[in-house]
Protein backbone atom coordinates (compact mmCIF):
# COMPACT_ATOMS: atom_id res chain seq x y z
CA UNK A 1 0.00 0.00 0.00
CA UNK A 2 2.70 2.43 1.03
CA UNK A 3 4.79 1.38 -1.99
CA UNK A 4 1.89 1.95 -4.35
CA UNK A 5 1.47 5.45 -2.98
CA UNK A 6 5.18 6.04 -3.62
CA UNK A 7 5.96 6.44 0.01
CA UNK A 8 9.24 4.86 1.11
CA UNK A 9 9.32 3.31 4.55
CA UNK A 10 12.16 4.76 6.49
CA UNK A 11 14.73 2.09 7.34
CA UNK A 12 13.00 -0.70 5.40
CA UNK A 13 15.84 -1.23 2.97
CA UNK A 14 18.65 -0.52 5.41
CA UNK A 15 20.91 -3.54 6.02
CA UNK A 16 20.50 -5.28 9.38
CA UNK A 17 23.65 -4.66 11.40
CA UNK A 18 24.60 -7.22 14.08
CA UNK A 19 26.99 -6.38 16.85
CA UNK A 20 30.35 -8.14 17.19
CA UNK A 21 29.00 -9.91 20.31
CA UNK A 22 26.03 -11.31 18.42
CA UNK A 23 28.19 -12.52 15.55
CA UNK A 24 30.66 -14.08 17.99
CA UNK A 25 27.92 -15.83 19.96
CA UNK A 26 26.38 -17.32 16.84
CA UNK A 27 29.83 -18.46 15.68
CA UNK A 28 30.63 -20.17 18.99
CA UNK A 29 27.17 -21.77 19.14
CA UNK A 30 27.67 -23.16 15.65
CA UNK A 31 31.02 -24.66 16.71
CA UNK A 32 29.55 -26.23 19.85
CA UNK A 33 26.48 -27.55 18.01
CA UNK A 34 28.67 -29.12 15.32
CA UNK A 35 30.93 -30.74 17.92
CA UNK A 36 27.93 -31.99 19.93
CA UNK A 37 26.28 -33.47 16.83
CA UNK A 38 29.49 -35.26 15.82
CA UNK A 39 30.10 -36.59 19.34
CA UNK A 40 26.52 -37.86 19.46
CA UNK A 41 27.19 -39.66 16.17
CA UNK A 42 30.39 -41.15 17.62
CA UNK A 43 28.37 -42.38 20.62
CA UNK A 44 25.74 -44.06 18.44
CA UNK A 45 28.38 -45.87 16.35
CA UNK A 46 30.42 -46.71 19.45
CA UNK A 47 27.49 -48.26 21.33
CA UNK A 48 26.52 -50.29 18.26
CA UNK A 49 29.97 -51.66 17.47
CA UNK A 50 32.02 -51.72 20.68
CA UNK A 51 32.84 -55.40 21.30
CA UNK A 52 31.86 -57.50 24.29
CA UNK A 53 35.07 -58.94 25.70
CA UNK A 54 35.44 -62.68 26.42
CA UNK A 55 36.13 -61.64 30.02
CA UNK A 56 35.90 -58.35 31.86
CA UNK A 57 38.71 -55.92 31.10
CA UNK A 58 41.46 -55.49 33.66
CA UNK A 59 40.02 -52.10 34.58
CA UNK A 60 36.39 -52.42 33.51
CA UNK A 61 33.94 -49.59 34.08
CA UNK A 62 30.50 -49.67 35.67
CA UNK A 63 29.11 -48.49 32.31
CA UNK A 64 30.57 -51.54 30.56
CA UNK A 65 29.14 -53.82 33.25
CA UNK A 66 25.71 -52.22 32.88
CA UNK A 67 25.89 -52.73 29.12
CA UNK A 68 26.78 -56.40 29.57
CA UNK A 69 23.90 -56.80 32.03
CA UNK A 70 21.49 -55.44 29.40
CA UNK A 71 22.87 -57.96 26.91
CA UNK A 72 22.40 -60.83 29.39
CA UNK A 73 18.86 -59.92 30.45
CA UNK A 74 16.52 -62.38 28.77
CA UNK A 75 19.27 -64.93 28.14
CA UNK A 76 19.86 -67.75 30.62
CA UNK A 77 23.62 -67.69 30.91
CA UNK A 78 25.96 -69.82 32.97
CA UNK A 79 27.52 -67.00 34.94
CA UNK A 80 31.00 -67.37 36.39
CA UNK A 81 31.81 -65.11 39.34
CA UNK A 82 34.87 -64.90 41.50
CA UNK A 83 38.45 -63.76 41.48
CA UNK A 84 41.53 -63.72 39.28
CA UNK A 85 41.77 -67.54 39.29
CA UNK A 86 38.59 -67.86 37.20
CA UNK A 87 39.24 -64.57 35.38
CA UNK A 88 42.50 -66.07 34.06
CA UNK A 89 45.32 -64.11 35.66
CA UNK A 90 48.50 -63.96 33.55
CA UNK A 91 47.03 -66.05 30.77
CA UNK A 92 45.50 -64.62 27.61
CA UNK A 93 41.72 -64.30 27.38
CA UNK A 94 41.67 -67.18 24.87
CA UNK A 95 43.56 -69.44 27.28
CA UNK A 96 41.33 -68.76 30.29
CA UNK A 97 39.14 -71.68 31.37
CA UNK A 98 35.82 -69.87 30.90
CA UNK A 99 36.73 -68.66 27.41
CA UNK A 100 37.48 -72.29 26.48
CA UNK A 101 34.09 -73.33 27.83
CA UNK A 102 32.41 -70.45 26.01
CA UNK A 103 33.91 -71.53 22.70
CA UNK A 104 31.93 -74.77 23.05
CA UNK A 105 28.82 -73.37 24.73
CA UNK A 106 28.09 -69.61 24.37
CA UNK A 107 25.98 -69.64 27.52
CA UNK A 108 29.17 -69.40 29.61
CA UNK A 109 29.86 -65.80 30.66
CA UNK A 110 32.95 -64.78 32.61
CA UNK A 111 32.14 -62.05 35.15
CA UNK A 112 35.03 -62.90 37.47
CA UNK A 113 37.71 -60.25 37.95
CA UNK A 114 40.98 -59.51 39.68
CA UNK A 115 40.19 -58.48 43.21
CA UNK A 116 37.18 -60.75 43.62
CA UNK A 117 36.01 -62.06 47.01
CA UNK A 118 32.82 -63.28 48.69
CA UNK A 119 31.67 -59.66 49.10
CA UNK A 120 32.27 -59.02 45.40
CA UNK A 121 30.48 -62.23 44.40
CA UNK A 122 27.44 -61.21 46.45
CA UNK A 123 27.50 -57.68 45.01
CA UNK A 124 27.57 -59.09 41.47
CA UNK A 125 24.63 -61.33 42.27
CA UNK A 126 22.68 -58.27 43.39
CA UNK A 127 23.58 -56.43 40.19
CA UNK A 128 22.52 -59.43 38.08
CA UNK A 129 19.21 -59.65 39.95
CA UNK A 130 18.57 -55.94 39.63
CA UNK A 131 19.21 -56.12 35.86
CA UNK A 132 16.68 -58.95 35.50
CA UNK A 133 19.29 -61.54 34.53
CA UNK A 134 18.09 -65.04 35.39
CA UNK A 135 21.10 -67.37 35.07
CA UNK A 136 20.77 -71.03 34.17
CA UNK A 137 23.56 -71.59 36.70
CA UNK A 138 26.07 -69.60 38.73
CA UNK A 139 29.59 -70.89 39.25
CA UNK A 140 31.84 -69.07 41.71
CA UNK A 141 35.09 -69.76 43.47
CA UNK A 142 35.79 -69.49 47.17
CA UNK A 143 39.39 -68.61 47.92
CA UNK A 144 40.42 -68.97 51.54
CA UNK A 145 43.05 -66.24 51.28
CA UNK A 146 40.19 -63.73 50.79
CA UNK A 147 38.82 -64.52 54.28
CA UNK A 148 41.95 -62.89 55.66
CA UNK A 149 41.26 -59.35 56.91
CA UNK A 150 44.58 -58.29 55.35
CA UNK A 151 43.48 -59.27 51.85
CA UNK A 152 42.83 -56.27 49.58
CA UNK A 153 39.39 -57.59 48.57
CA UNK A 154 38.25 -58.78 52.02
CA UNK A 155 35.89 -55.88 52.71
CA UNK A 156 36.14 -53.79 49.54
CA UNK A 157 34.24 -53.97 46.30
CA UNK A 158 35.80 -53.35 42.92
CA UNK A 159 35.02 -49.66 42.16
CA UNK A 160 32.82 -50.33 39.10
CA UNK A 161 30.88 -52.97 41.02
CA UNK A 162 30.58 -50.81 44.11
CA UNK A 163 29.01 -48.03 42.07
CA UNK A 164 26.22 -50.28 40.79
CA UNK A 165 25.78 -52.46 43.87
CA UNK A 166 25.98 -49.91 46.69
CA UNK A 167 22.36 -48.67 46.34
CA UNK A 168 21.18 -52.30 46.27
CA UNK A 169 22.85 -53.28 49.56
CA UNK A 170 21.16 -53.16 52.93
CA UNK A 171 22.56 -50.90 55.69
CA UNK A 172 23.91 -53.99 57.49
CA UNK A 173 25.72 -55.10 54.34
CA UNK A 174 27.15 -51.64 53.71
CA UNK A 175 28.36 -51.46 57.29
CA UNK A 176 30.55 -54.51 56.64
CA UNK A 177 32.31 -52.80 53.72
CA UNK A 178 34.87 -50.05 53.32
CA UNK A 179 33.77 -47.85 50.39
CA UNK A 180 36.45 -47.24 47.78
CA UNK A 181 34.85 -44.59 45.55
CA UNK A 182 36.32 -41.16 46.32
CA UNK A 183 33.78 -38.55 47.43
CA UNK A 184 35.41 -35.56 45.77
CA UNK A 185 34.08 -32.80 43.54
CA UNK A 186 36.09 -34.31 40.69
CA UNK A 187 34.47 -37.74 41.08
CA UNK A 188 30.97 -36.21 41.25
CA UNK A 189 31.62 -34.21 38.11
CA UNK A 190 32.90 -37.36 36.40
CA UNK A 191 29.73 -39.19 37.41
CA UNK A 192 27.56 -36.45 35.88
CA UNK A 193 29.47 -36.51 32.57
CA UNK A 194 29.47 -40.32 32.53
CA UNK A 195 25.70 -40.39 33.02
CA UNK A 196 25.10 -38.44 29.81
CA UNK A 197 28.05 -39.55 27.68
CA UNK A 198 28.60 -43.32 27.24
CA UNK A 199 31.80 -42.89 25.21
CA UNK A 200 33.34 -41.07 28.17
CA UNK A 201 31.87 -43.49 30.73
CA UNK A 202 33.53 -46.47 29.02
CA UNK A 203 36.91 -44.83 28.49
CA UNK A 204 38.75 -47.42 30.59
CA UNK A 205 37.35 -50.25 28.45
CA UNK A 206 38.15 -48.40 25.21
CA UNK A 207 41.76 -47.92 26.26
CA UNK A 208 42.12 -51.57 27.19
CA UNK A 209 40.58 -52.60 23.87
CA UNK A 210 43.00 -50.38 21.96
CA UNK A 211 46.21 -50.74 23.97
CA UNK A 212 45.68 -53.92 26.05
CA UNK A 213 46.72 -51.74 28.97
CA UNK A 214 45.10 -49.19 31.25
CA UNK A 215 46.24 -46.33 28.98
CA UNK A 216 48.53 -45.44 26.08
CA UNK A 217 51.34 -44.31 28.39
CA UNK A 218 51.50 -47.70 30.14
CA UNK A 219 51.38 -49.50 26.79
CA UNK A 220 54.34 -47.44 25.60
CA UNK A 221 56.20 -48.04 28.85
CA UNK A 222 55.68 -51.82 28.46
CA UNK A 223 57.10 -51.71 24.92
CA UNK A 224 60.15 -49.82 26.16
CA UNK A 225 60.66 -52.18 29.11
CA UNK A 226 60.37 -55.21 26.85
CA UNK A 227 62.93 -53.66 24.50
CA UNK A 228 65.51 -52.68 27.14
CA UNK A 229 65.18 -55.85 29.24
CA UNK A 230 63.52 -54.27 32.28
CA UNK A 231 60.42 -56.46 31.83
CA UNK A 232 62.51 -59.65 31.95
CA UNK A 233 64.32 -58.44 35.08
CA UNK A 234 61.00 -57.57 36.77
CA UNK A 235 59.56 -61.01 35.89
CA UNK A 236 62.64 -62.70 37.35
CA UNK A 237 62.29 -60.72 40.60
CA UNK A 238 58.56 -61.56 40.74
CA UNK A 239 59.02 -65.34 40.85
CA UNK A 240 56.83 -66.93 43.52
CA UNK A 241 58.74 -68.35 46.45
CA UNK A 242 57.17 -69.60 49.70
CA UNK A 243 58.39 -66.63 51.77
CA UNK A 244 56.32 -64.25 49.64
CA UNK A 245 53.11 -65.88 50.90
CA UNK A 246 53.73 -65.52 54.60
CA UNK A 247 50.60 -63.91 56.04
CA UNK A 248 48.50 -64.56 52.92
CA UNK A 249 46.23 -66.95 54.81
CA UNK A 250 44.71 -66.27 58.21
CA UNK A 251 43.94 -69.67 59.64
CA UNK A 252 41.99 -68.51 62.69
CA UNK A 253 38.66 -70.36 62.95
CA UNK A 254 36.03 -68.81 60.66
CA UNK A 255 32.86 -67.44 62.18
CA UNK A 256 30.00 -65.06 61.36
CA UNK A 257 32.10 -62.04 62.35
CA UNK A 258 34.31 -62.65 59.34
CA UNK A 259 33.20 -60.39 56.48
CA UNK A 260 33.97 -63.10 53.95
CA UNK A 261 31.74 -65.58 55.78
CA UNK A 262 29.00 -62.94 56.13
CA UNK A 263 28.86 -62.32 52.38
CA UNK A 264 29.35 -65.97 51.44
CA UNK A 265 26.24 -66.81 53.46
CA UNK A 266 24.34 -63.94 51.81
CA UNK A 267 25.40 -65.14 48.36
CA UNK A 268 24.36 -68.74 49.05
CA UNK A 269 21.05 -67.52 50.46
CA UNK A 270 20.39 -65.29 47.44
CA UNK A 271 21.08 -68.17 45.04
CA UNK A 272 18.78 -70.51 46.96
CA UNK A 273 16.01 -67.89 47.08
CA UNK A 274 16.32 -67.31 43.33
CA UNK A 275 16.21 -71.10 42.66
CA UNK A 276 19.40 -70.88 40.62
CA UNK A 277 21.68 -73.89 40.18
CA UNK A 278 24.78 -72.93 42.13
CA UNK A 279 28.29 -74.40 42.09
CA UNK A 280 31.08 -73.27 44.40
CA UNK A 281 34.66 -74.13 43.54
CA UNK A 282 37.07 -74.52 46.43
CA UNK A 283 39.94 -72.74 44.70
CA UNK A 284 42.80 -74.85 43.33
CA UNK A 285 45.78 -74.25 45.59
CA UNK A 286 49.46 -74.98 45.14
CA UNK A 287 50.13 -77.09 48.22
CA UNK A 288 53.76 -77.70 47.33
CA UNK A 289 54.50 -73.96 47.31
CA UNK A 290 52.38 -73.17 50.38
CA UNK A 291 53.07 -76.41 52.27
CA UNK A 292 54.47 -74.82 55.43
CA UNK A 293 51.50 -72.45 55.78
CA UNK A 294 48.44 -74.44 54.78
CA UNK A 295 49.11 -78.14 55.24
CA UNK A 296 47.83 -77.87 58.79
CA UNK A 297 44.57 -78.91 60.51
CA UNK A 298 43.39 -75.26 60.74
CA UNK A 299 43.35 -74.92 56.97
CA UNK A 300 41.36 -78.14 56.58
CA UNK A 301 38.95 -76.92 59.28
CA UNK A 302 38.33 -73.73 57.28
CA UNK A 303 37.58 -75.77 54.16
CA UNK A 304 35.15 -77.94 56.14
CA UNK A 305 33.42 -74.82 57.50
CA UNK A 306 32.98 -73.38 54.01
CA UNK A 307 31.80 -76.69 52.57
CA UNK A 308 29.24 -77.12 55.34
CA UNK A 309 27.95 -73.55 55.02
CA UNK A 310 27.48 -73.80 51.27
CA UNK A 311 25.92 -77.27 51.35
CA UNK A 312 23.33 -76.09 53.88
CA UNK A 313 21.97 -73.73 51.19
CA UNK A 314 22.00 -76.34 48.45
CA UNK A 315 25.13 -75.01 46.74
CA UNK A 316 27.07 -77.83 45.10
CA UNK A 317 30.69 -77.72 46.21
CA UNK A 318 33.42 -78.64 43.72
CA UNK A 319 36.48 -79.30 45.84
CA UNK A 320 39.44 -78.45 43.58
CA UNK A 321 41.74 -77.50 46.47
CA UNK A 322 44.13 -80.37 45.71
CA UNK A 323 42.94 -81.22 42.23
CA UNK A 324 45.90 -79.66 40.36
CA UNK A 325 49.56 -80.60 40.30
CA UNK A 326 52.28 -78.02 41.16
CA UNK A 327 53.25 -77.81 37.48
CA UNK A 328 49.81 -76.49 36.62
CA UNK A 329 50.26 -73.36 38.78
CA UNK A 330 51.91 -70.04 37.99
CA UNK A 331 52.06 -69.20 41.70
CA UNK A 332 49.96 -70.00 44.77
CA UNK A 333 46.58 -70.33 43.03
CA UNK A 334 46.70 -69.01 39.46
CA UNK A 335 46.76 -71.69 36.79
CA UNK A 336 48.95 -72.04 33.71
CA UNK A 337 47.30 -72.29 30.27
CA UNK A 338 47.43 -76.11 30.66
CA UNK A 339 45.89 -75.79 34.13
CA UNK A 340 43.14 -73.59 32.73
CA UNK A 341 42.47 -76.15 30.00
CA UNK A 342 42.03 -78.89 32.59
CA UNK A 343 39.85 -76.64 34.76
CA UNK A 344 37.64 -76.05 31.72
CA UNK A 345 37.29 -79.80 31.16
CA UNK A 346 36.39 -80.40 34.80
CA UNK A 347 33.85 -77.57 34.93
CA UNK A 348 32.33 -78.57 31.62
CA UNK A 349 31.75 -82.11 32.92
CA UNK A 350 30.26 -80.92 36.23
CA UNK A 351 28.14 -77.94 35.21
CA UNK A 352 27.04 -78.30 31.60
CA UNK A 353 27.78 -81.83 30.42
CA UNK B 1 35.42 9.91 -0.68
CA UNK B 2 34.83 13.58 -0.33
CA UNK B 3 36.83 16.57 -1.32
CA UNK B 4 38.81 16.60 1.95
CA UNK B 5 40.44 13.19 1.22
CA UNK B 6 44.01 13.22 -0.02
CA UNK B 7 44.72 10.78 -2.81
CA UNK B 8 48.26 9.37 -2.77
CA UNK B 9 49.28 7.63 -5.97
CA UNK B 10 50.08 3.89 -5.44
CA UNK B 11 48.28 3.68 -2.09
CA UNK B 12 45.65 0.99 -1.44
CA UNK B 13 42.52 1.18 0.62
CA UNK B 14 42.59 -0.28 4.12
CA UNK B 15 39.92 -2.80 3.07
CA UNK B 16 42.10 -4.03 0.23
CA UNK B 17 45.19 -4.17 2.42
CA UNK B 18 43.39 -6.32 4.97
CA UNK B 19 42.28 -8.76 2.30
CA UNK B 20 45.90 -9.26 1.28
CA UNK B 21 46.95 -10.10 4.84
CA UNK B 22 47.47 -13.90 5.37
CA UNK B 23 45.71 -13.88 8.74
CA UNK B 24 42.73 -12.09 7.30
CA UNK B 25 42.58 -14.58 4.47
CA UNK B 26 42.76 -17.51 6.92
CA UNK B 27 39.99 -16.03 9.03
CA UNK B 28 37.83 -15.71 5.97
CA UNK B 29 38.59 -19.16 4.53
CA UNK B 30 36.52 -22.34 4.78
CA UNK B 31 39.05 -23.75 7.28
CA UNK B 32 37.71 -21.44 9.94
CA UNK B 33 34.08 -22.08 9.29
CA UNK B 34 32.28 -23.02 12.52
CA UNK B 35 31.59 -26.49 11.11
CA UNK B 36 35.27 -27.27 10.57
CA UNK B 37 36.17 -25.85 13.98
CA UNK B 38 33.37 -27.91 15.55
CA UNK B 39 34.73 -31.06 13.91
CA UNK B 40 38.23 -30.26 15.20
CA UNK B 41 36.81 -29.74 18.71
CA UNK B 42 35.01 -33.12 18.59
CA UNK B 43 38.18 -34.82 17.34
CA UNK B 44 40.22 -33.29 20.16
CA UNK B 45 37.66 -34.46 22.74
CA UNK B 46 37.73 -38.04 21.42
CA UNK B 47 41.54 -38.07 21.23
CA UNK B 48 41.83 -36.72 24.79
CA UNK B 49 39.58 -39.52 26.06
CA UNK B 50 41.29 -42.31 24.12
CA UNK B 51 44.90 -41.23 24.64
CA UNK B 52 44.47 -39.59 28.04
CA UNK B 53 45.99 -41.03 31.21
CA UNK B 54 43.98 -43.45 33.30
CA UNK B 55 42.96 -41.49 36.37
CA UNK B 56 39.88 -43.50 37.29
CA UNK B 57 39.66 -45.10 40.69
CA UNK B 58 41.10 -48.56 40.15
CA UNK B 59 41.12 -51.49 42.49
CA UNK B 60 44.77 -52.23 43.07
CA UNK B 61 45.15 -55.96 42.80
CA UNK B 62 48.30 -57.42 44.28
CA UNK B 63 49.10 -61.07 43.78
CA UNK B 64 52.04 -61.41 46.18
Amino acid sequence: MADRLGVRRVGAAEPQVRSVTQVGTVFVLQIVATAAALLFGVDVVFLAYFPTFPRLADNFSSAYLERQMRQLAGAHPIVVLGDSVLWGYRVSAAEAAVTRLRSRDPRWVNLAYEGGSSANTYAMLRILGNAGVVPHAVVFNVNLKEFNGEDSAYDKLYPGVERLAWPLLSPAERAKLVPVAPQTFDSRLNAVVEAIWPFYAMRADEREALFSEQDAAHALQNKIEAWNGTAARKAEAHRPTPDKFEGTYDLSPLDEENTGVFFLRRAAQALRDAHVLAYAILTPTNHRLLHEYIDVPEYRAQLRFIRRLLSSYGVRVLDYDRAFSPGEFLDNDHLTPAGNARLAEMLGREVAP
Amino acid sequence: MDDRDVVVPGAVEVRTALRLDPLYRLAGSALTSPYVLGAVLALLAVAAIVFGPSTESRFIYTDF
